[in-house]
This record gives structure tokens, sequence and C-alpha cells, in this order.
């Protein structure tokens, strides 16, 4: 392993019980410190597979994932300790709805932090503050909009202080005039030097904000390169076709 | 004999009515006692099966101790709820009485103990039909923030699930109130009990069995609409 790799996969593989269709077949892929990833892909590649498997919210069937130097994906580790230093961002939220926002953001830190309420509301008002949401610290998830909820989600992972945040389809499921303050959000946190992983159809995010660009097809990685290499020359004729489609 | 005479004859000579009081007072105290220890019991057996269902595969895969014990208890739950909704629950307060704790005399407890085992079985399924209703979704935002599966179940998902259910388990109250109307067969003077005991000292069925009818009645209506009120006002806070 080298040493800023903060993720690793080595030969992962998936398949899901009683299908012949390998959603993931031997994937090898790293994520350096600091680095914004993006995965794009068409439907059924096996991308979302491939990020729920970081965090083994999706358990794979063989290979390794290294974090921190330590494999997760092997027997007897205790996951949540792990899980803790990446946050994951959902494409429907899940915010917790009988929580309001502001215990949504804290519940983490208190419980598995061992904040005390003031210094995990501290944190928590200083985030909301800094997306423009601490005025809605009281209410309750229903009471938002979609693009708030994002927001919201993306906040409630970083309370926990992440090393590396997870991004499942961040902006699928909003209505189109919220898709920017979401996107607006990440690329915040990319500035701000966050490691991200994210999956997503807006090429644009890609472009702009990526370091590297994985195309998922078929559950492996057919290509990889830099948003330049890869938007203007791409080299596979399964990412050539693919692109024709999306852009 | 007048319905006025009978009604003297029944419930004022003697001060009889009283004993209805007595009786009421005993099934309340049996059902709410009995509906405690169901859902304690039904929260246990739900989660044990549900967490089976849902983590079958990582446990497997992990293998060790943990699974076994939890295969275990999942047997054990699963035995528990075919036994229970398999019999009926006059039988089963039968052999708590004169079997499990036959040298007991408080009737009253041992009506607790038997209606409260025989609810947990069915309060377990309400629980467990609340728990697969919660989406998945909140599973993995609890998992993903670094909870575990037991850590997410208390602070993320059995709330959500007694917002849920509450409705159904004041519904289960009301079915178990009137069937602890069998108590009477270890002895409690429960309120059928003590209409009986009415009638076969008067020796006339009308007044007493009637009465204790009304006073079922009333008593489960008033509480049909306190659930209404509740759901309301859960439905109210939910948007």
């Amino acid at each position: 392993m080298k040493d800023n790799y903060i993720i690793e996969t080595i030969d992962l593989k998936k398949h899901y019980k009683g299908s012949v269709i390998k959603a993931l077949n031997g994937v090898n892929s790293h994520i350096k410190k600091g680095e914004v990833v993006v995965i794009i892909g068409p439907s059924g590649s096996g991308k979302s597979t491939l990020l729920r498997s970081l965090n083994l919210l999706e358990l794979p069937t063989s290979g390794s994932i290294i974090f921190n130097g330590v494999d997760i994906a092997a027997k007897n580790v205790n996951i949540n300790i792990h899980r803790q230093k990446m946050g994951m961002v959902f494409q429907h939220f899940n915010l917790f709805p009988h929580m309001t926002i502001l215990k949504n953001l804290t519940v983490a830190p208190m419980k598995l932090l061992k904040k005390s309420k003031e210094e995990a509301e501290a944190k928590a008002m200083e985030l909301l503050r800094r997306v423009g949401l601490d005025d809605r610290a009281d209410s309750y998830p229903s009471q938002l909009s979609g693009g708030q909820k994002q927001r919201i989600a993306i906040v409630r992972a970083l309370c926990m202080e992440p090393e590396v945040m997870l991004f499942d389809e961040p902006t699928s499921a909003l209505d189109p005039e919220m898709v920017g303050e979401v996107l607006d959000l990440m690329k915040q946190l990319a500035a701000e030097g966050m490691t991200m992983v994210v999956v997503t159809h807006e090429m644009g995010f890609a472009k702009e904000v990526a370091d590297r660009v994985l195309f998922m097809c078929d559950g492996v990685i057919e290509e990889e390169g830099s948003p330049e290499e890869f938007f203007d020359n791409p080299k596979s004729p399964r990412l050539q076709q693919f692109l024709a489609k999306v852009l | 004999m007048s319905l006025k005479e009978q009604f003297i004859l029944n419930f004022v000579e003697g001060a009889r009515w009283k004993w209805l009081v007595d009786g009421l007072k005993n099934t309340l105290i049996i059902t709410f006692f009995a509906l405690l220890i169901g859902v304690a019991i039904g929260i246990i057996i739900s989660v044990i099966r549900s967490t089976y269902d849902k983590n079958k595969e990582t446990y497997k895969k992990n293998g060790g101790f943990g699974y076994y014990v939890l295969k275990v208890l999942n047997a054990f739950a699963s035995l528990y709820l075919t036994v229970v909704r398999g019999t009926p629950v006059v039988v089963q307060l039968l052999i708590s009485y004169f079997i499990i704790f036959a040298s007991a005399r408080n009737g009253v407890a041992v009506a607790i103990f038997a209606f409260g085992l025989n609810s947990g079985a069915y309060v377990a399924e309400i629980f467990r039909g609340g728990i697969m209703s919660i989406d998945n979704g909140q599973f993995e935002a609890g998992r993903s923030l670094g909870f575990n599966y037991f850590q997410t179940m208390i602070h993320i998902i059995i709330p959500q699930v007694i917002k849920a259910v509450l409705p159904t388990l004041c519904n289960e109250f009301i079915v178990l109130l009137k069937e602890t109307s069998v108590a009477g067969y270890v002895g409690v003077m429960d309120l059928t009990k003590a209409g009986e005991l009415i009638r076969g000292r008067t020796f006339s069925a009308f007044m007493p069995l009637i009465a204790v009818a009304i006073i079922y009645l009333v008593v489960v209506v008033v509480l049909t609409q306190l659930v209404k009120i509740l759901e309301r006002r859960l439905r109210k806070s939910e948007r």
C-alpha cells in the first residue's frame, strides 16, 4: 500500500445470490488523501455497489478493502469504528424523521464520539451557519426542501469529522432547481481538501471538481483518468459510447 | 319481579355492586400489567427475529459464537410464537395456574403472567411489522454514521417504530381487556366472574350479565375514542 492511499480496493468481487451477473468483478482502485474521485457509468454497472462496499454497506464476496492500512473486509474487523471516519451521503437523504435537524446532527457525535451536548451542538450550529441553514435547527426534516435535506445530510456526516466522504448519487432525487445548492456545497468541501468519492450523473461536476474520474462498466473499472483526458480523449469504445449519450 | 326490584336484588342488596367494581379493578390491573409484560417481551422477541432476518448474511460470513447465539435465540423466539399463538389462552392460563405456579395462590399475579406471556407473542408481531415498515435507508444511515446494529435499533429505529405502532398497540390493549374475561377459570374475581357470582347468589341472569356487558362496552368505547384522538395527534406531528 502506498502511504498516501486512504482507501484501496484489491480484486473486489461481489455477486448476489441466485444471479449470474457479477455486480463487482474484480475492482482494483485507490483513493488518495485529499483527492476527489468521481465514479460514472451506466446504470447496473456496479458504481453504487462499489461505493457502498467502501464502508461495507454491501458485503463484498471476495477481495480486500484497505482503509487506513486495515483490511476492513476481513473477518472480525469492528467496522463501526471505521465507519465513523467515513461519512456517507445517500440519494434519498435518509435523515431521521423523528428528530429535529439539530438532533439529527448531534445524535452520532454524542453517542459515538462521547461529545457533550454543548460541544456537539456548537459544532453542529457552526456547520449549519456555514451552509446557511442555522435557522432550521429546530425544524423537522419533513419541513425542509429536498436540497435543504441533502445539505443537512452532508452536514450530518461532517459532524462526525470524517476522513473521507462517500456520495451515492447525491443529486439524483432532487428537483433540477435544487441540484445547484448541493453541488455548490460539495465543491466547497472539495476546495477545503476533503477526500471525496462521488457517484453521480452530473458530468459538469465531474469535469469541474474531480481530480480523477473512473468509468465503471459490467462490474469493472473500464477506464480512469484526469477529467481532461477522460472527457476530451476517451480511449475505450464503451466510454465513448456512454459519453456520446450523456453529453 | 319488576326491573326495579331486579335491580335492587342484584346490585343494591348486600352491596353487590361493589363486586362489580372490584371485578373491574382486577380486570384493569390484569390487562395493564399484562400489556407491560407483553410489550417488553414483544420488543425483545421482535428485535431478535428482525436482527436474525437482516443480519443472517453478515453473521454467517463472520461465523463465530455470535451467530450461534443469535440462531438459538431466533429458534427460541419462533418456538415461543408458535406455541403461544397455537394454543388457546384459557389453556395457557390453566397451565400457568395449575402446573407452572402450582403452589402459588395469587390468581391475579398468575393471570398477569399468563396474559402477559400470551400478549407478548402478538405484540412481537406488531413490532416486527413496525420494524419491517421502516425504510432500510434509516438502518443504512445509522450504520454509516458508525452506530452498531443495536445502537441503530435503540436510537434510530425503535423510536420510529413505537410511534408507528402506538395505535395498533392500544388496540391490542382493548383485545386483551376482553380476553381477560376468562381469568375466572383460575379463581380470579374479574369483571365477568363478579357478574357470575351475583348471578349465582340471586339466581337471576339478566341484570348482572347485561351489566357486565355494558361495563365492558363502555370501557372499550372510551378506549377506542382515546386511540382515535391519539392517532389524529400522531398524524399531525408527522407533517
